[in-house]
């Protein structure tokens, strides 16, 4: 784990004094609520439906199990007992006041965690894959790169009030665990031929109203450059993105409209006039940081078998929730937070210090939060995975169904966003149980279901294998069903499949989807492959036949 | 209006307003826009320059004057909003590329909250707009003391040299 040193930590605690501050002379009027807005946004804190919203920043989705402790502290002293881990790889908080907001992120701060950048027209919080530093397809850690990153962009003079928000992301891998290309920059580590360490950089990818798989504009930066070629980005997007329509206002637009081709040589002819100098990554800090994600694995005769006979139900869990490590012994273990007909991403309290605890017992004390929310223990041994199963089990958190039908991936919506056209818990909530039965959820096999409340698709529907889109007609809620989007590895924008439905239809809707899907199937063709080759047809024929 | 320096003192001012003025010999510590700037700048040699200002809007390009701008002796660069930052990197690049050495001032809707961004893009003066105090300028100046990035100041220590001296003084 990364941990903070007294730098790192002066200027954390000198952003809390200054929020702090920025608090007193709002609540004294000395700041219009124009002029807040942007500085509390960067702090975090949203205005919703029923209350201020927190937003605590998870870099690059690692947390140590101290932190997820104070996390839950949190829930329990600021909130009502519960926080919702989302697709940004961070946790929100629904109930929090603004009075008492400077003390939160003050206890955050106590713990090296922040807000910072969670919101707001700046460089967001830097995602990467949650299996960094202990997947078996990893190239190199990505959150070595991320924590240079992070570092880079924070309070960043130049980049903190850009035309829009802007997300990087990271990935080590090729199976791009964290959607890169949906990211305004995408960065794969990647060698050349001449073995150098570098990335592909792919820029103006995104969702919302105007979804984007990110064009390669770089198809090899030497990683000692990444600084300075994101400034040159950055510069470029600063002075020429649309800042007259918030809908045009990404850097996706802006490299749409000057073209691939135009947009990638502004950038070249930028990094060219900057001086290396500003930007030098240096040995030793790389090795800084690198030293402090080290994990010393140990190993004991028989942990290559996992006890998986013991139990049909483990065995089922096991094929579900776990992945290969990196280490021989060793596995990946994905804790659900999504248990059939509950909302997708919340965590209680007691939930989350149960799971600190097993971190500490299982997993070096580290946990990681994935952009599909659910939470992670990279390390575990093998030999360890039966007993986790089994404190999993009785906590409520073993729900076997990582990638599976129920593994769905929602957004707040209605129910506590101000922009949300309609409700996304309750419809995801409903699908979940219509599929509980594991057996068949486990048949359907891999299946990514993915629902948006709105336009603004933080529930990531577009990339979704069906994605369900809410939106407002007339006064009613509706839901719009796209098939064939593609989240993880290549990644693609799914199609709508044709008029929407109200809350019951959408149910049934998906329901007809995956019994189409099984019946067209192929033997071992997993949904997205079978829509591949069959396109919308026998779904939509199922799904519209008024006969 | 009140003008502050990088440690948010006020300090006088030199420069007029005397945009419309005709003549090259009253132009003597004169802030011009972009447009008369041009209509100027063929009569004017270095020595002139270095005593004139240029006020640019948000959508003036400083490409225009682009061989005479390092020579000014003030460029002005007017905030739209304070949302609206571009400004931040025309600085940086007025810096950096075209080696402007002389006062540069930031005006227009500021917060005091971007007062110490404002110095680190390279800004040497800002203009205090009415609504907020020179105190709160000052107070937001000092709300930082160490940097990760580089920028185009020296107002603040960056982390990285910090760290390296630390590795420095542990090796000895």
């Amino acid at each position: 784990m990364y941990v903070y040193d007294t730098l790192d930590k002066s200027l954390l605690n000198q952003r809390v004094a200054e929020f702090r501050d920025q608090v007193r002379r709002r609540l004294a009027g000395e700041l219009t609520e124009d002029q807040f807005k942007p500085l509390r946004l960067m702090n975090g804190l949203y205005l919703q439906l029923h209350a201020y919203m927190l937003r605590v920043a998870i870099p690059y989705g690692a947390l140590s199990s101290d932190q997820m402790r104070k996390l839950a502290y949190i829930a329990e002293t600021y909130d009502r007992g519960y926080g919702h881990f989302t697709t940004r790889q961070n946790i929100q908080y629904n109930w929090i006041e603004l009075s008492t907001a400077p003390d939160l992120l003050f206890d955050l701060s106590e713990i090296d965690l922040h807000a910072i950048q969670t919101s707001g027209n700046c460089i967001r919080n830097v995602t990467a894959d949650p299996y960094a530093g202990a997947a078996a397809d990893e190239l190199d850690d990505p959150r070595v790169w991320s924590e240079i990153i992070r570092q880079w962009s924070t309070f960043h003079p130049e980049f903190s009030y850009l035309p829009r928000k802007f997300k990087i992301a990271v990935t080590g891998s090729d199976a791009d665990r964290a959607a890169i290309k949906f990211h305004d920059i995408g960065l794969k580590i990647i060698r050349s031929d001449a073995g150098e360490l570098g990335f592909a950089v792919y820029v103006g990818g995104g969702q919302g109203r105007t979804p984007i798989v990110a064009p390669l504009i770089n198809s090899f930066l030497p990683a000692k450059d990444l600084l300075r070629y994101l400034d040159a980005v950055l510069r470029i997007y600063n002075l020429h993105g649309r800042r007259d329509n918030i809908y045009k206002a990404r850097i996706k637009i802006l490299v749409k409209s000057l073209g691939v081709d135009s947009f990638a040589s502004q950038v070249d002819t930028e990094f060219a006039r900057l001086d290396p100098a500003l930007f030098v990554i240096e040995d030793g800090e790389l090795s800084r940081i690198r030293d402090m994600f080290a994990v010393s694995y140990s190993r004991a005769e028989g942990d290559d078998e996992a006890r998986l006979e013991e139990s049909p139900e483990m065995r089922r869990w096991s094929d579900s929730n776990t992945h290969a490590h990196k280490t021989p012994g060793y596995a990946i273990a994905t804790i659900s937070l999504k248990p059939i007909g509950g909302v997708p991403g919340d965590a209680t309290a007691e939930q989350m210090y149960a799971i600190a605890d097993l971190a500490d017992r299982f997993s070096f004390g580290e946990v990681r939060v994935t952009y599909t929310q659910n939470l992670v223990l990279p390390h575990v041994r093998q030999a360890d995975l039966f007993v986790l199963w089994s404190e999993l089990e009785r906590l409520g958190l073993a729900t076997p169904n990582i990638g599976l039908a129920t593994d769905i991936i929602a957004c707040p919506g209605l129910d506590y966003c101000s922009l949300a056209n309609a409700r996304s818990i309750p419809i995801s909530q409903r699908i979940s149980e219509r599929f509980s039965d594991l057996e068949s959820q486990h048949d359907i096999g891999p299946l990514d279901i993915r629902i948006s409340g709105c336009i603004n698709a933080c529930g990531h529907h577009h990339a979704g294998h069906i994605g369900i889109l809410g939106v407002d007609k007339k006064g009613e809620e509706r839901y719009q069903l796209t098939l064939g989007g593609q989240g993880n590895g290549e990644s693609a924008v799914g199609k709508i499949v044709g008029p929407g439905f109200d809350e019951d239809g959408i149910v049934d809707a998906v329901e007809n989807v995956i019994s189409t899907y099984l019946n067209v199937r192929s033997a071992g063709e997993p949904f997205s492959e079978t829509l591949e080759r069959t396109g919308h047809a026998p779904f939509k024929e199922r799904l519209y036949d008024r006969n | 209006m009140t003008v502050i320096n990088i440690r948010g003192e006020a300090i006088d001012q030199t420069w007029r307003d005397v945009d419309g003025a005709g003549e090259t010999d009253s132009l003597d510590s004169a802030v011009l826009s972009l447009t008369s700037l041009k209509e100027h700048i063929e009569a004017l040699d270095q020595k002139s320059l270095s005593r004139i200002g240029a006020r640019l809007t948000i959508d003036d390009n400083i490409k225009e004057v682009a061989d005479s701008a390092k020579h000014l002796g003030l460029i002005e660069l007017v905030f739209s909003h304070f949302k609206d930052g571009r400004p931040f990197s025309t600085a940086v690049m007025l810096r950096r590329d075209y080696g402007f050495k002389g006062e540069l001032r930031a005006s227009g809707d500021i917060l005091p909250d971007q007062a110490l961004f404002l110095i680190r893009c390279g800004f040497s003066t800002i203009a205090v707009p009415q609504q907020f105090s020179v105190e709160q300028f000052r107070a937001a100046l000092s709300a930082y003391s160490v940097a990760y990035q580089a920028g185009s100041d020296d107002q603040l220590e960056l982390v990285s040299d910090l760290r390296r001296s630390a590795v420095e003084v542990a090796a000895e």
